[in-house]
Protein backbone atom coordinates (compact mmCIF):
# COMPACT_ATOMS: atom_id res chain seq x y z
CA UNK A 1 0.00 0.00 0.00
CA UNK A 2 1.37 3.09 -0.92
CA UNK A 3 0.28 6.12 0.88
CA UNK A 4 0.93 9.80 0.31
CA UNK A 5 4.36 10.99 2.47
CA UNK A 6 2.93 13.78 4.67
CA UNK A 7 5.81 14.73 6.64
CA UNK A 8 9.50 13.24 7.03
CA UNK A 9 12.24 14.11 9.27
CA UNK A 10 15.02 13.90 8.32
CA UNK A 11 18.25 13.66 11.07
CA UNK A 12 17.21 16.27 13.21
CA UNK A 13 18.20 17.53 16.50
CA UNK A 14 15.57 19.77 18.31
CA UNK A 15 15.00 22.02 20.60
CA UNK A 16 15.86 25.34 22.10
CA UNK A 17 18.01 28.36 21.82
CA UNK A 18 19.20 30.42 24.48
CA UNK A 19 21.73 32.87 24.82
CA UNK A 20 24.84 31.37 24.99
CA UNK A 21 24.29 27.52 24.19
CA UNK A 22 21.63 25.29 23.43
CA UNK A 23 18.97 22.97 24.88
CA UNK A 24 19.14 19.65 23.33
CA UNK A 25 15.93 17.55 23.71
CA UNK A 26 15.52 15.19 20.96
CA UNK A 27 18.71 13.62 19.38
CA UNK A 28 18.56 12.03 15.32
CA UNK A 29 14.86 12.34 15.07
CA UNK A 30 14.16 10.04 11.85
CA UNK A 31 10.68 10.18 10.91
CA UNK A 32 7.54 9.11 8.55
CA UNK A 33 4.08 10.51 8.66
CA UNK A 34 1.61 9.27 5.78
CA UNK A 35 -1.91 10.33 4.72
CA UNK A 36 -4.12 8.11 6.85
CA UNK A 37 -1.82 7.97 9.43
CA UNK A 38 -3.51 8.69 13.12
CA UNK A 39 -0.36 9.02 15.27
CA UNK A 40 -0.20 9.02 18.98
CA UNK A 41 2.71 11.10 20.58
CA UNK A 42 3.59 9.71 24.25
CA UNK A 43 5.99 10.14 26.95
CA UNK A 44 6.64 11.01 30.37
CA UNK A 45 6.31 14.78 31.15
CA UNK A 46 9.13 16.67 30.18
CA UNK A 47 10.33 14.26 27.69
CA UNK A 48 9.83 16.27 24.58
CA UNK A 49 6.52 15.78 22.90
CA UNK A 50 5.69 19.29 22.82
CA UNK A 51 8.83 20.15 21.27
CA UNK A 52 8.70 17.59 18.60
CA UNK A 53 5.17 19.14 17.93
CA UNK A 54 6.19 22.91 17.67
CA UNK A 55 9.23 21.82 15.37
CA UNK A 56 7.26 19.82 12.77
CA UNK A 57 4.64 23.38 12.55
CA UNK A 58 7.76 24.87 12.36
CA UNK A 59 7.06 27.32 15.63
CA UNK A 60 10.47 25.64 16.86
CA UNK A 61 13.34 25.76 14.69
CA UNK A 62 15.56 22.81 14.22
CA UNK A 63 19.13 22.94 15.49
CA UNK A 64 19.95 20.81 13.03
CA UNK A 65 18.34 18.49 10.02
CA UNK A 66 15.12 18.88 8.22
CA UNK A 67 11.31 18.63 8.21
CA UNK A 68 9.96 17.98 5.01
CA UNK A 69 6.38 18.63 4.64
CA UNK A 70 4.62 17.36 1.45
CA UNK A 71 7.77 17.04 -0.40
CA UNK A 72 8.58 20.48 0.30
CA UNK A 73 10.98 21.50 3.45
CA UNK A 74 9.53 23.65 5.69
CA UNK A 75 12.26 26.70 5.60
CA UNK A 76 11.44 26.76 1.80
CA UNK A 77 7.62 26.75 2.36
CA UNK A 78 6.28 30.71 3.24
CA UNK A 79 4.38 30.70 6.88
CA UNK A 80 1.02 31.69 4.60
CA UNK A 81 1.49 27.99 2.98
CA UNK A 82 2.51 26.32 6.12
CA UNK A 83 -0.72 27.57 7.52
CA UNK A 84 -2.69 25.44 4.68
CA UNK A 85 -0.81 22.66 5.25
CA UNK A 86 -0.49 22.05 9.24
CA UNK A 87 -3.13 23.04 11.75
CA UNK A 88 -1.80 22.66 15.06
CA UNK A 89 -3.57 23.15 18.69
CA UNK A 90 -1.21 23.83 22.04
CA UNK A 91 -1.91 23.91 25.21
CA UNK A 92 -1.81 28.03 25.61
CA UNK A 93 -4.64 30.14 26.84
CA UNK A 94 -6.08 32.81 24.78
CA UNK A 95 -9.21 34.67 25.17
CA UNK A 96 -10.48 38.39 26.09
CA UNK A 97 -10.50 41.20 24.06
CA UNK A 98 -14.32 40.50 22.87
CA UNK A 99 -13.22 37.36 20.94
CA UNK A 100 -16.32 34.63 20.78
CA UNK A 101 -16.24 31.27 19.90
CA UNK A 102 -16.98 31.94 16.53
CA UNK A 103 -14.58 34.65 16.17
CA UNK A 104 -11.66 31.64 17.07
CA UNK A 105 -12.70 28.93 15.50
CA UNK A 106 -13.34 31.53 12.19
CA UNK A 107 -9.31 32.51 13.01
CA UNK A 108 -8.49 29.10 11.38
CA UNK A 109 -9.80 30.75 7.90
CA UNK A 110 -7.72 33.02 8.19
CA UNK A 111 -5.08 31.90 5.42
CA UNK A 112 -8.02 31.87 2.93
CA UNK A 113 -9.66 35.07 3.83
CA UNK A 114 -9.20 38.66 2.45
CA UNK A 115 -6.58 41.56 4.16
CA UNK A 116 -9.80 42.61 6.22
CA UNK A 117 -10.73 39.23 7.48
CA UNK A 118 -13.97 39.68 5.95
CA UNK A 119 -16.07 36.49 5.84
CA UNK A 120 -17.95 35.17 2.80
CA UNK A 121 -21.18 32.87 2.71
CA UNK A 122 -18.49 29.86 2.16
CA UNK A 123 -15.55 31.03 4.90
CA UNK A 124 -18.71 30.90 7.35
CA UNK A 125 -19.96 27.58 6.00
CA UNK A 126 -16.54 26.17 6.50
CA UNK A 127 -16.09 27.60 9.72
CA UNK A 128 -20.19 26.46 10.64
CA UNK A 129 -19.43 22.77 10.34
CA UNK A 130 -16.29 22.86 11.49
CA UNK A 131 -18.28 24.57 14.97
CA UNK A 132 -21.13 21.37 14.28
CA UNK A 133 -18.31 19.15 14.11
CA UNK A 134 -16.74 19.32 17.57
CA UNK A 135 -20.42 19.65 18.88
CA UNK A 136 -19.98 23.22 20.42
CA UNK A 137 -23.12 24.71 18.38
CA UNK A 138 -25.07 26.13 20.86
CA UNK A 139 -21.98 27.99 22.46
CA UNK A 140 -21.24 30.01 19.39
CA UNK A 141 -22.00 33.25 20.86
CA UNK A 142 -20.05 32.80 23.98
CA UNK A 143 -16.88 35.19 24.96
CA UNK A 144 -14.20 32.55 25.17
CA UNK A 145 -13.04 33.50 28.49
CA UNK A 146 -16.45 32.46 30.13
CA UNK A 147 -16.07 29.25 27.85
CA UNK A 148 -15.17 25.71 30.46
CA UNK A 149 -11.81 24.57 29.91
CA UNK A 150 -13.36 22.04 27.77
CA UNK A 151 -15.64 23.80 26.08
CA UNK A 152 -12.61 25.85 25.17
CA UNK A 153 -10.16 22.80 23.83
CA UNK A 154 -12.88 21.90 21.83
CA UNK A 155 -13.27 25.44 20.45
CA UNK A 156 -9.05 24.85 19.57
CA UNK A 157 -10.10 21.90 18.17
CA UNK A 158 -13.04 23.56 15.70
CA UNK A 159 -10.47 26.16 14.96
CA UNK A 160 -7.79 23.91 13.72
CA UNK A 161 -10.61 22.10 11.67
CA UNK A 162 -11.73 25.45 9.85
CA UNK A 163 -7.76 25.67 8.92
CA UNK A 164 -8.94 22.81 6.05
CA UNK A 165 -5.34 21.58 5.94
CA UNK A 166 -4.13 17.93 5.84
CA UNK A 167 -1.79 17.90 8.43
CA UNK A 168 -3.03 18.06 12.25
CA UNK A 169 -0.80 18.92 15.38
CA UNK A 170 -2.64 18.53 18.39
CA UNK A 171 -0.69 18.69 22.07
CA UNK A 172 -3.35 17.08 24.54
CA UNK A 173 -6.00 18.07 23.25
CA UNK A 174 -8.12 15.52 25.54
CA UNK A 175 -6.49 17.29 28.84
CA UNK A 176 -9.74 18.94 30.05
CA UNK A 177 -12.27 16.65 28.19
CA UNK A 178 -15.30 14.78 29.92
CA UNK A 179 -15.26 10.76 29.11
CA UNK A 180 -17.27 11.00 26.27
CA UNK A 181 -15.96 14.04 24.83
CA UNK A 182 -12.48 12.10 24.87
CA UNK A 183 -13.83 9.43 22.90
CA UNK A 184 -16.22 11.77 20.75
CA UNK A 185 -12.95 13.82 19.80
CA UNK A 186 -10.69 10.47 18.98
CA UNK A 187 -13.73 9.26 16.77
CA UNK A 188 -13.29 12.52 14.78
CA UNK A 189 -9.70 12.16 14.15
CA UNK A 190 -10.08 8.75 13.20
CA UNK A 191 -12.85 10.22 10.73
CA UNK A 192 -10.44 12.76 9.61
CA UNK A 193 -7.44 10.29 9.17
CA UNK A 194 -9.61 7.22 7.98
CA UNK A 195 -12.27 8.69 5.70
CA UNK A 196 -10.87 12.07 4.71
CA UNK A 197 -7.10 10.94 4.37
CA UNK A 198 -5.39 13.58 6.73
CA UNK A 199 -2.38 12.94 8.99
CA UNK A 200 -3.42 13.77 12.24
CA UNK A 201 -0.54 13.54 15.16
CA UNK A 202 -1.76 13.76 18.74
CA UNK A 203 -0.01 14.24 22.20
CA UNK A 204 -1.78 12.48 25.08
CA UNK A 205 -1.52 11.02 28.61
CA UNK A 206 -4.42 8.97 27.54
CA UNK A 207 -2.76 5.37 27.07
CA UNK A 208 -6.05 3.41 26.79
CA UNK A 209 -7.63 6.02 24.29
CA UNK A 210 -4.30 5.69 22.08
CA UNK A 211 -4.18 2.31 22.34
CA UNK A 212 -8.12 1.99 20.93
CA UNK A 213 -7.98 5.12 18.10
CA UNK A 214 -4.36 5.53 17.35
CA UNK A 215 -2.98 3.48 14.30
CA UNK A 216 0.75 4.07 15.38
CA UNK A 217 2.62 5.51 18.73
CA UNK A 218 4.98 6.97 18.86
CA UNK A 219 7.02 6.39 22.45
CA UNK A 220 9.81 9.17 23.38
CA UNK A 221 11.72 8.32 26.08
CA UNK A 222 15.02 9.09 27.37
CA UNK A 223 16.82 6.46 24.82
CA UNK A 224 15.13 8.25 21.86
CA UNK A 225 12.18 8.33 19.58
CA UNK A 226 10.54 4.83 18.59
CA UNK A 227 7.65 4.47 16.29
CA UNK A 228 5.44 1.39 16.39
CA UNK A 229 2.23 0.06 15.10
CA UNK A 230 -0.49 -0.40 17.64
CA UNK A 231 -0.17 -4.13 18.16
CA UNK A 232 3.83 -3.84 18.69
CA UNK A 233 3.15 -1.47 21.41
CA UNK A 234 2.22 -4.22 24.14
CA UNK A 235 5.74 -6.31 23.23
CA UNK A 236 7.56 -2.56 23.28
CA UNK A 237 9.65 -2.09 26.42
CA UNK A 238 9.72 1.66 26.61
CA UNK A 239 5.74 2.00 26.66
CA UNK A 240 5.49 -0.82 28.67
CA UNK A 241 7.57 1.41 31.12
CA UNK A 242 4.88 4.46 30.22
CA UNK A 243 1.94 2.29 31.91
CA UNK A 244 3.68 1.69 35.15
CA UNK A 245 2.51 -1.92 34.27
CA UNK A 246 -1.27 -0.85 35.25
CA UNK A 247 -2.62 -1.67 31.68
CA UNK B 1 -21.87 45.35 9.24
CA UNK B 2 -24.79 45.18 11.89
CA UNK B 3 -27.68 47.31 12.16
CA UNK B 4 -27.12 48.19 16.14
CA UNK B 5 -23.37 48.56 15.31
CA UNK B 6 -23.84 51.16 12.48
CA UNK B 7 -27.07 52.89 14.50
CA UNK B 8 -23.86 53.21 17.37
CA UNK B 9 -21.72 54.29 14.95
CA UNK B 10 -24.07 57.43 13.59
CA UNK B 11 -24.48 58.45 17.44
CA UNK B 12 -20.73 58.98 17.28
CA UNK B 13 -20.68 60.88 14.38
CA UNK B 14 -23.41 63.12 15.54
CA UNK B 15 -21.62 63.20 18.67
CA UNK B 16 -18.31 64.08 17.16
CA UNK B 17 -20.05 66.63 15.24
CA UNK B 18 -21.37 68.43 18.18
CA UNK B 19 -18.04 68.38 19.95
CA UNK B 20 -16.76 69.81 16.77
CA UNK B 21 -18.95 72.50 17.29
CA UNK B 22 -18.31 72.97 20.46
CA UNK B 23 -15.32 73.27 20.78
CA UNK B 24 -14.98 75.81 18.16
CA UNK B 25 -17.24 77.88 19.47
CA UNK B 26 -17.30 77.64 23.49
CA UNK B 27 -13.58 76.35 23.80
CA UNK B 28 -12.09 79.25 25.01
CA UNK B 29 -12.52 82.57 26.72
CA UNK B 30 -14.32 84.11 24.48
CA UNK B 31 -17.74 83.07 22.62
CA UNK B 32 -18.00 83.41 18.78
CA UNK B 33 -21.40 84.84 17.37
CA UNK B 34 -22.17 83.72 13.91
CA UNK B 35 -22.50 87.22 13.38
CA UNK B 36 -18.70 87.45 13.55
CA UNK B 37 -18.09 83.96 11.66
CA UNK B 38 -19.35 85.78 8.31
CA UNK B 39 -17.20 88.67 8.99
CA UNK B 40 -13.75 86.59 9.42
CA UNK B 41 -13.02 86.26 12.75
CA UNK B 42 -9.33 86.24 13.92
CA UNK B 43 -10.00 84.42 16.96
CA UNK B 44 -11.68 81.62 15.14
CA UNK B 45 -9.07 81.78 12.04
CA UNK B 46 -6.03 81.96 13.60
CA UNK B 47 -6.72 79.83 17.56
CA UNK B 48 -10.18 78.26 17.57
CA UNK B 49 -9.99 76.34 14.15
CA UNK B 50 -6.43 74.72 14.94
CA UNK B 51 -6.79 73.94 17.91
CA UNK B 52 -9.90 72.06 17.29
CA UNK B 53 -8.29 70.33 14.71
CA UNK B 54 -5.65 69.36 17.07
CA UNK B 55 -8.16 67.82 19.28
CA UNK B 56 -9.79 65.94 16.61
CA UNK B 57 -5.97 64.45 15.69
CA UNK B 58 -4.75 63.77 19.06
CA UNK B 59 -7.52 61.95 20.34
CA UNK B 60 -7.62 59.76 17.70
CA UNK B 61 -3.73 59.55 17.07
CA UNK B 62 -3.34 58.41 21.11
CA UNK B 63 -6.52 56.16 20.54
CA UNK B 64 -5.49 54.29 18.09
CA UNK B 65 -2.02 53.92 19.64
CA UNK B 66 -3.52 52.39 22.81
CA UNK B 67 -5.60 50.58 20.72
CA UNK B 68 -2.18 48.57 18.85
CA UNK B 69 -0.72 48.62 21.79
CA UNK B 70 -3.60 46.59 23.88
CA UNK B 71 -3.59 43.91 20.72
CA UNK B 72 0.83 43.65 20.63
CA UNK B 73 0.77 42.89 24.73
CA UNK B 74 -2.54 41.60 24.26
CA UNK B 75 -3.11 43.88 27.92
CA UNK B 76 -6.53 45.49 27.86
CA UNK B 77 -4.52 47.80 30.46
CA UNK B 78 -1.92 48.92 28.38
CA UNK B 79 -1.79 52.10 26.68
CA UNK B 80 0.89 55.40 25.03
CA UNK B 81 0.59 56.62 28.69
CA UNK B 82 0.87 53.83 31.07
CA UNK B 83 3.40 52.32 29.71
CA UNK B 84 5.58 55.25 29.87
CA UNK B 85 5.89 55.89 25.95
CA UNK B 86 4.59 59.33 26.24
CA UNK B 87 7.14 59.96 29.06
CA UNK B 88 9.49 58.76 26.94
CA UNK B 89 8.43 61.07 24.02
CA UNK B 90 8.85 63.87 26.46
CA UNK B 91 11.94 63.26 27.65
CA UNK B 92 13.42 63.53 24.01
CA UNK B 93 11.46 66.56 23.69
CA UNK B 94 13.16 67.52 26.88
CA UNK B 95 16.63 67.35 25.96
CA UNK B 96 15.45 68.98 22.20
CA UNK B 97 14.66 71.99 24.38
CA UNK B 98 16.41 72.08 27.34
CA UNK B 99 19.36 70.52 26.72
CA UNK B 100 19.85 72.45 23.75
CA UNK B 101 18.02 76.03 23.34
CA UNK B 102 14.48 76.67 23.25
CA UNK B 103 14.21 77.60 19.90
CA UNK B 104 12.13 74.27 18.52
CA UNK B 105 8.94 75.63 20.86
CA UNK B 106 8.89 79.00 20.16
CA UNK B 107 9.90 79.70 16.73
CA UNK B 108 7.65 78.34 13.47
CA UNK B 109 10.91 76.92 11.46
CA UNK B 110 9.80 73.97 9.93
CA UNK B 111 13.38 72.19 10.85
CA UNK B 112 12.48 73.04 14.30
CA UNK B 113 9.31 70.97 14.42
CA UNK B 114 10.12 68.42 12.24
CA UNK B 115 13.08 67.79 14.83
CA UNK B 116 11.27 67.73 17.62
CA UNK B 117 8.93 65.60 15.79
CA UNK B 118 11.37 63.08 15.09
CA UNK B 119 13.14 62.75 18.78
CA UNK B 120 9.68 62.67 20.05
CA UNK B 121 9.10 59.77 18.07
CA UNK B 122 12.38 57.62 18.71
CA UNK B 123 11.91 58.63 22.59
CA UNK B 124 8.37 56.66 22.18
CA UNK B 125 9.89 53.75 20.28
CA UNK B 126 13.07 53.86 22.35
CA UNK B 127 10.40 52.85 25.47
CA UNK B 128 8.24 50.43 23.53
CA UNK B 129 11.13 48.08 22.38
CA UNK B 130 12.18 48.23 25.82
CA UNK B 131 8.99 47.41 27.28
CA UNK B 132 8.66 44.60 24.93
CA UNK B 133 12.16 43.34 26.00
CA UNK B 134 10.91 43.32 29.57
CA UNK B 135 7.91 41.85 28.41
CA UNK B 136 8.84 38.55 27.35
CA UNK B 137 10.22 38.15 30.83
CA UNK B 138 6.88 38.75 33.15
CA UNK B 139 3.37 37.07 32.28
CA UNK B 140 1.34 39.45 34.40
CA UNK B 141 -0.83 42.19 32.62
CA UNK B 142 -0.40 43.82 35.89
CA UNK B 143 3.28 43.30 36.48
CA UNK B 144 3.93 45.01 32.86
CA UNK B 145 2.10 47.64 34.02
CA UNK B 146 4.15 48.58 37.24
CA UNK B 147 6.99 48.86 34.52
CA UNK B 148 5.29 51.25 32.18
CA UNK B 149 5.12 53.18 36.13
CA UNK B 150 8.71 52.49 36.92
CA UNK B 151 9.93 53.79 32.96
CA UNK B 152 7.84 57.06 33.15
CA UNK B 153 8.75 57.47 36.30
CA UNK B 154 12.95 56.76 35.72
CA UNK B 155 12.29 59.55 32.50
CA UNK B 156 10.35 61.94 34.66
CA UNK B 157 13.32 61.80 37.14
CA UNK B 158 15.99 62.36 33.25
CA UNK B 159 13.41 65.94 32.89
CA UNK B 160 13.88 66.72 36.20
CA UNK B 161 17.47 66.95 36.75
CA UNK B 162 17.66 68.55 32.94
CA UNK B 163 15.07 71.55 34.23
CA UNK B 164 17.10 71.85 37.46
CA UNK B 165 20.30 72.94 35.22
CA UNK B 166 18.25 74.89 32.46
CA UNK B 167 18.09 78.45 31.95
CA UNK B 168 14.30 80.31 33.01
CA UNK B 169 12.93 80.81 29.68
CA UNK B 170 12.94 77.62 28.28
CA UNK B 171 12.11 75.82 31.58
CA UNK B 172 8.79 77.75 31.10
CA UNK B 173 8.23 76.97 27.92
CA UNK B 174 9.03 73.19 28.59
CA UNK B 175 6.96 73.17 31.84
CA UNK B 176 4.07 74.37 30.09
CA UNK B 177 4.30 72.03 27.34
CA UNK B 178 4.44 69.34 29.83
CA UNK B 179 1.38 69.75 31.30
CA UNK B 180 -0.05 69.04 27.74
CA UNK B 181 -2.11 71.64 25.89
CA UNK B 182 -3.87 71.66 22.44
CA UNK B 183 -3.73 75.28 22.39
CA UNK B 184 -0.11 75.59 21.23
CA UNK B 185 -0.64 74.49 17.85
CA UNK B 186 -0.36 76.68 15.09
CA UNK B 187 -2.05 76.33 11.54
CA UNK B 188 1.41 76.32 10.22
CA UNK B 189 2.16 73.06 12.86
CA UNK B 190 -1.04 71.58 11.87
CA UNK B 191 1.03 71.26 7.97
CA UNK B 192 3.41 68.63 9.75
CA UNK B 193 0.73 67.13 12.40
CA UNK B 194 -2.35 66.26 10.16
CA UNK B 195 -0.02 64.45 6.97
CA UNK B 196 2.08 62.58 9.57
CA UNK B 197 -0.77 61.14 11.81
CA UNK B 198 -2.90 60.97 8.09
CA UNK B 199 -0.23 58.71 6.52
CA UNK B 200 0.34 56.31 9.82
CA UNK B 201 -3.22 55.46 10.10
CA UNK B 202 -3.59 55.18 6.23
CA UNK B 203 -0.69 52.44 6.63
CA UNK B 204 -2.49 50.96 9.71
CA UNK B 205 -5.27 49.42 7.24
CA UNK B 206 -3.24 47.62 5.24
CA UNK B 207 -2.22 45.65 9.17
CA UNK B 208 -5.95 44.77 9.97
CA UNK B 209 -5.47 40.98 9.22
CA UNK B 210 -2.17 40.72 11.02
CA UNK B 211 -3.92 43.20 14.24
CA UNK B 212 -6.95 40.19 14.43
CA UNK B 213 -4.57 37.24 14.38
CA UNK B 214 -2.67 38.88 17.23
CA UNK B 215 -5.23 38.53 19.51
CA UNK B 216 -4.47 34.82 19.59
CA UNK B 217 -0.53 35.35 20.39
CA UNK B 218 2.64 34.28 19.14
CA UNK B 219 2.25 30.51 18.33
CA UNK B 220 -1.71 30.91 17.00
CA UNK B 221 -0.92 34.33 14.64
CA UNK B 222 1.98 32.18 13.12
CA UNK B 223 0.44 28.92 13.03
CA UNK B 224 -2.83 30.72 10.89
CA UNK B 225 0.65 32.25 8.34
CA UNK B 226 0.76 35.89 9.66
CA UNK B 227 4.61 36.52 10.51
CA UNK B 228 4.34 37.79 14.50
CA UNK B 229 7.34 39.10 14.63
CA UNK B 230 7.21 41.54 11.12
CA UNK B 231 3.94 42.73 11.73
CA UNK B 232 4.77 43.40 15.47
CA UNK B 233 7.86 45.72 14.32
CA UNK B 234 5.49 47.62 12.12
CA UNK B 235 2.61 48.14 14.28
CA UNK B 236 5.08 49.44 17.20
CA UNK B 237 6.48 51.61 14.45
CA UNK B 238 3.03 53.11 13.81
CA UNK B 239 1.98 53.14 17.29
CA UNK B 240 5.02 55.22 18.23
CA UNK B 241 4.90 57.39 15.19
CA UNK B 242 1.18 58.00 16.39
CA UNK B 243 2.59 58.74 19.82
CA UNK B 244 5.20 60.64 19.48
CA UNK B 245 4.25 62.79 16.60
CA UNK B 246 0.92 63.72 19.03
CA UNK B 247 3.50 64.25 22.26
CA UNK B 248 5.73 66.32 20.45
CA UNK B 249 2.63 69.13 19.53
CA UNK B 250 0.65 68.88 22.63
CA UNK B 251 2.61 67.41 25.43
CA UNK B 252 1.97 64.25 27.52
CA UNK B 253 -1.88 63.62 27.11
CA UNK B 254 -2.83 61.57 29.92
CA UNK B 255 -5.31 58.27 30.03
CA UNK B 256 -6.89 58.93 26.78
CA UNK B 257 -4.54 56.27 24.71
CA UNK B 258 -5.81 53.75 27.29
CA UNK B 259 -9.54 54.77 28.06
CA UNK B 260 -10.97 55.22 24.85
CA UNK B 261 -9.89 51.38 23.00
CA UNK B 262 -11.86 49.59 26.30
CA UNK B 263 -14.55 52.26 25.52
CA UNK B 264 -14.61 50.72 22.52
CA UNK B 265 -14.76 47.45 22.97
CA UNK B 266 -17.60 48.02 25.49
CA UNK B 267 -19.72 50.01 22.96
CA UNK B 268 -19.16 47.64 20.08
CA UNK B 269 -19.52 43.95 21.21
CA UNK B 270 -17.13 42.79 18.70
CA UNK B 271 -13.08 41.12 18.36
CA UNK B 272 -13.35 42.77 14.73
CA UNK B 273 -10.47 45.20 14.60
CA UNK B 274 -11.53 47.44 12.11
CA UNK B 275 -14.32 48.19 14.23
CA UNK B 276 -12.71 49.30 17.00
CA UNK B 277 -10.18 51.06 14.42
CA UNK B 278 -13.13 53.71 13.30
CA UNK B 279 -14.63 53.63 16.47
CA UNK B 280 -11.47 54.39 18.46
CA UNK B 281 -10.66 57.14 15.92
CA UNK B 282 -14.14 58.47 16.59
CA UNK B 283 -14.61 58.17 20.09
CA UNK B 284 -11.03 59.56 21.08
CA UNK B 285 -11.89 62.77 18.83
CA UNK B 286 -15.05 63.06 20.63
CA UNK B 287 -13.39 63.03 24.62
CA UNK B 288 -10.73 65.76 23.78
CA UNK B 289 -13.10 67.95 21.75
CA UNK B 290 -15.62 67.88 25.14
CA UNK B 291 -12.51 67.84 27.37
CA UNK B 292 -11.17 70.64 25.38
CA UNK B 293 -14.64 72.83 25.69
CA UNK B 294 -14.83 71.82 29.42
CA UNK B 295 -11.80 73.02 30.10
CA UNK B 296 -12.53 76.35 29.36
CA UNK B 297 -15.79 76.05 30.85
CA UNK B 298 -15.89 74.78 34.27
CA UNK B 299 -14.16 78.01 35.83
CA UNK B 300 -14.49 81.46 33.98
CA UNK B 301 -12.41 83.09 32.28
CA UNK B 302 -9.78 80.16 33.23
CA UNK B 303 -8.61 77.68 30.97
CA UNK B 304 -7.52 74.45 32.98
CA UNK B 305 -4.82 71.87 31.56
CA UNK B 306 -6.30 69.48 29.48
CA UNK B 307 -4.71 66.15 31.27
CA UNK B 308 -6.62 67.30 34.37
CA UNK B 309 -9.67 66.48 32.51
CA UNK B 310 -8.73 63.43 30.35
CA UNK B 311 -7.29 62.29 34.24
CA UNK B 312 -10.33 62.75 35.57
CA UNK B 313 -12.47 60.68 32.81
CA UNK B 314 -9.86 58.31 32.31
CA UNK B 315 -8.67 57.26 35.74
CA UNK B 316 -11.72 56.29 37.08
CA UNK B 317 -12.35 54.18 34.29
CA UNK B 318 -9.47 52.00 34.64
CA UNK B 319 -9.78 51.69 38.44
CA UNK B 320 -13.02 50.83 37.75
CA UNK B 321 -12.24 48.20 35.09
CA UNK B 322 -9.26 46.75 37.15
CA UNK B 323 -11.69 45.68 39.77
CA UNK B 324 -14.62 44.82 37.52
CA UNK B 325 -11.65 42.08 35.85
CA UNK B 326 -13.85 41.03 32.71
CA UNK B 327 -12.90 40.39 28.94
CA UNK B 328 -12.86 43.95 28.35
Amino acid sequence: MSRKEYIRIVNARMGYKKPGHTVDILHRVNLSFYAGDLVGIVGLNGVGKSTLLRSICGLLPLLEGEVVIEGREIRELSIEDLARKIAVVLTEKIGGFNLTLFDVVAAGQIPYTDSFHRLTNENRSIINSAIDRCGIKSFTEKPVTELSDGLFQKTMIAKALAQQTPILLFDEPSAFLDYASKHDLFSLLQELTHKEGKCVVVSSHELEILLKYCTKLLVISPNGVELISREEARQNAAFIQLTGGFL
Amino acid sequence: MKQSNLIRFLILIALFLIGCFLSLMYGGSETISWHSLNSGNFIFREIRFPKTITAIVAGSTLSVAGLILQIIFRNPLAGPYVLGISSGASLMVALGILAGNSVFLVSDLFIGKTFLVLSAITGSLLVTFLILLVSKKVNSNIVLLLIGLMFSQICGAIQTSLEYFSDPTSLKSFVVWGMGSLANTTGSDLLIYVPVALGSMLALVFFMKPLNALLLGQAYAQGVGINFNTNRFYLILISSVLTGVTTAFCGPIAFVGIAVPILSRMIFSTSHQQVHFFSSMILGAIILLFSDTLCHSVVVGVSLPINMITTFIGAPLVIYLMFKNKHW
